[in-house]
């Protein structure tokens, strides 16, 4: 088979994990080839929108398993392919000194024993580093069940490790993944976390769920990356809207991959993690799942209206945080501008807050922007809808570095 | 003095901030500084050039102001706005008039501009940093053309210089025949004219990679979830002519 015809399979067969992060590593080029950007770098961008900064592929699409909603389970009749470390090495080697990736994401189906892959893994990234000085960025997908010391010899030679989560619920993987089971997974990330350090796994780890192929509610998939957040110390969850590659009956046949609700996730997810957010404030069990009109912040601040309007030459760091349209570095800015003077309404765009969203939920200098009457659920609501509704024809974007 | 002056400078830094010490040391106004090379027939103005002391005193004084106050005047020189001499004048004015607390004052015009100038430099360099495309020549050199709005070759270079340090590089500037070249630890950036940009041979295995990146590209794109302006948005079409991967996109298109 030729090496074009293998990449061709081994990058379509890897296509489906939404990560393509570079980010969060300080390895340096020691006389070889490469370093890493700690802000991560995308080199290009796919049709699809999403950033593509990593050589993403698969060492083989052989598996050994029959997870349901994957492309390479066993029971499909798809052509195989498998790279040798060798020719791995070459396209990395050759495509990063031409600029066109920032590094390697090596994932593979598991051929004989979750062992036997790992060893076939660590063979590949052990010539990479070694043999060709490669100093990039790597990410590998640990195998699920593999050994401990394997974990260890391969997490030591790469950036980030991860295993994917694949499903909010035990009960969900069972039924989706019968050889797979969450026990084995959360033992890997557990590993990972008590070993991390400069030279194990130094960007740390991550993990994957897929979106809309079972029937959990969105609080339950926030409930689990909450959980893996804390517990295990992940960088980042990804949420990837579910696509139907096969037909099974214990899958649903969607005709559109549920974007927006994606989207949501995404949204809440940066809400906890940078925002102060508990789960709780965005959902329960009478609202289970996000509203498909209004993000999840709009949505917070909407049903907490008493808190608001609030005056931003005051109101505290964490307060101006709450208010849509203000985010982190407008924030920043707020604060370190007010210092000198103080802020009308026409400040604030250069500050970069987006005025549009912002205005309903603000006072400046103790002005409302219109007559104070206004400041009412209704007319907030029914303006906010209105205004989203003229953004639509403006595609939704995938949360990029 | 006349307010009226248009002043000229040679194109270099250390050319402009010694102009603009001048000018403000003699409290002249200009309406316009302009670069040598940038000189139009401008018949209505009355055209000066200030002489330039040879010490670099004020480019430290303004360091000392602060760093970030600095890097922020040394990007305002590096972008291509129409205006940017003036507003570098007038932001190293206020630098010298509120210290380090300059940066934080948006409400003020020239600060506002300069700062969204800077980080606009910055945002194309670090785009650049993932987006220039090398090609390898039969003599093993790397090549990329580049055709940036700003001038960020320097930090470019210097991004390339750490990252691949034991090849050898150039890269080429076609819009302001700028030429990076780096063997050996070192990188030199010279102006260069009429570069024979059709000559370079390639080597052997050029043409084999480039065509796997390709198909690498095309592959690992999900059908379901097109969405090319978000691919736009991010990739602006200006990058693409340079970019192996969107070179017959860009055929068709333009
Ligand atoms: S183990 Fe991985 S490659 Fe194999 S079927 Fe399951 S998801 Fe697919």
């Amino acid at each position: 088979m030729s090496i074009e015809e293998k990449l061709k399979i081994l990058a379509d067969s890897a296509k489906y994990d939404a990560s393509c992060s570079s980010s969060g590593s300080k390895r340096e080029n020691n006389n070889g080839l490469g370093n890493a950007s700690y802000s991560g770098i995308c080199h290009s961008f796919s049709s699809d929108g999403r950033c593509i900064s990593l050589l993403k592929i698969l060492m083989t699409n052989c598996c050994i398993f029959d997870c349901k909603y994957c492309i390479n389970r066993k029971s499909n009749e798809v052509k195989r392919a498998l790279f040798t470390p060798e020719e791995i090495c070459q396209i990395t080697i050759n495509f990063y000194q031409r600029n066109y990736i920032e590094g390697l994401f090596l994932s593979s189906g598991i051929i004989k024993s979750s062992d036997y892959t790992m060893n076939k893994l660590i063979e590949t990234i052990t010539l990479l580093r070694c043999k060709y000085h490669f100093n990039g960025y790597i990410h590998v997908k640990a195998i699920p069940g593999a050994s401990n010391y394997l974990l260890k010899k391969l997490g030591s030679l790469v950036d980030r490790m991860s295993a994917n989560i694949e499903l909010p619920t035990n009960n969900a993987l069972k039924l989706l993944a019968p050889d797979k089971n969450q026990d084995k997974v959360t033992n890997i990330m557990q590993f990972i976390k008590e070993n991390k350090s400069k030279n194990f796994v130094n960007a740390g780890q991550s993990s994957q769920m897929i979106i809309g192929a079972t029937n959990e509610s969105d609080l339950n998939i926030m409930q689990m990356s909450t959980n893996l957040y804390n517990q295990y110390h992940l960088k980042r969850v990804f949420y990837s809207a579910y696509i139907p590659v096969n037909k099974d009956r214990f899958l649903p046949s969607l005709k559109m991959p549920p974007l927006k609700r994606e989207h949501r996730l995404y949204q809440a997810d940066w809400l906890i993690r940078y925002y102060h957010y508990k789960i709780n404030d965005l959902l329960d069990d009478n609202h289970p799942n996000f509203d498909i009109l209004l993000d999840p912040k709009t949505s917070w601040a909407l049903r907490n209206l008493n808190q608001f309007p609030l005056e931003v030459n005051k109101a505290s760091y964490n307060d101006l945080l709450k208010v849509p349209g203000i985010g982190p570095t407008s924030a920043k800015k707020i604060i370190s501008n007010r210092k000198y003077y103080t802020l009308e309404y026409n400040d604030l765009k250069k500050l970069g807050v987006i005025l549009k969203r912002a205005k309903y939920f603000i006072l400046c200098n103790g002005k409302y922007f219109t007559n104070n009457n206004y400041f009412n659920l209704n007319f907030i609501k029914n303006n906010l809808l209105l205004e989203d509704n003229i953004d639509k024809k403006v595609q939704l974007c995938l949360f990029n570095e | 003095m006349n307010d009226f002056d248009v002043y000229l400078y040679d194109g270099s830094f250390n050319n402009l901030l010694n102009t603009i010490e001048i000018l403000i040391k003699e409290k002249i106004k200009p309406i316009k500084i302009v670069s040598e090379e940038c000189l139009e027939n401008d018949l209505f103005s009355n055209i000066k050039k200030k002489t330039l002391s040879i010490d670099n005193y004020f480019a430290k004084y303004l360091k000392n102001i602060s760093n970030d106050f600095f890097k922020i005047v040394y990007d305002v020189y590096l972008s291509d706005n129409q205006n940017k001499e003036l507003i570098m004048y007038y932001f190293i004015l206020n630098g010298l008039k509120y210290g380090s607390k300059v940066i934080y004052l948006r409400k003020l015009k020239c600060v506002n501009e300069a700062l969204n100038i800077s980080s606009y430099v910055r945002r194309e360099s670090h785009k650049l940093k993932g987006f220039v495309r090398f090609r390898k020549l039969e003599t093993n050199f790397f090549l990329a053309f580049i055709s940036p709005t700003n001038n960020v070759i320097g930090y470019l270079s210097n991004h390339f210089k750490k990252r691949l340090s034991n090849e050898s590089w150039m890269i080429y500037d076609l819009k302001r025949d700028l030429l990076s070249i780096y063997t050996k630890n070192k990188f030199m950036i010279i102006k260069v004219k009429d570069l024979e940009k059709n000559n370079f041979k390639f080597s052997s295995d050029e043409l084999e990679f480039a065509n796997l990146w390709n198909i690498f590209y095309k592959t690992i794109a999900i059908k379901q979830r097109t969405n090319k302006r978000c691919q736009m948005n991010f990739m602006p079409k200006k990058y693409w002519p340079y970019m192996i991967e969107m070179r017959d996109l860009v055929e068709k298109s333009y």
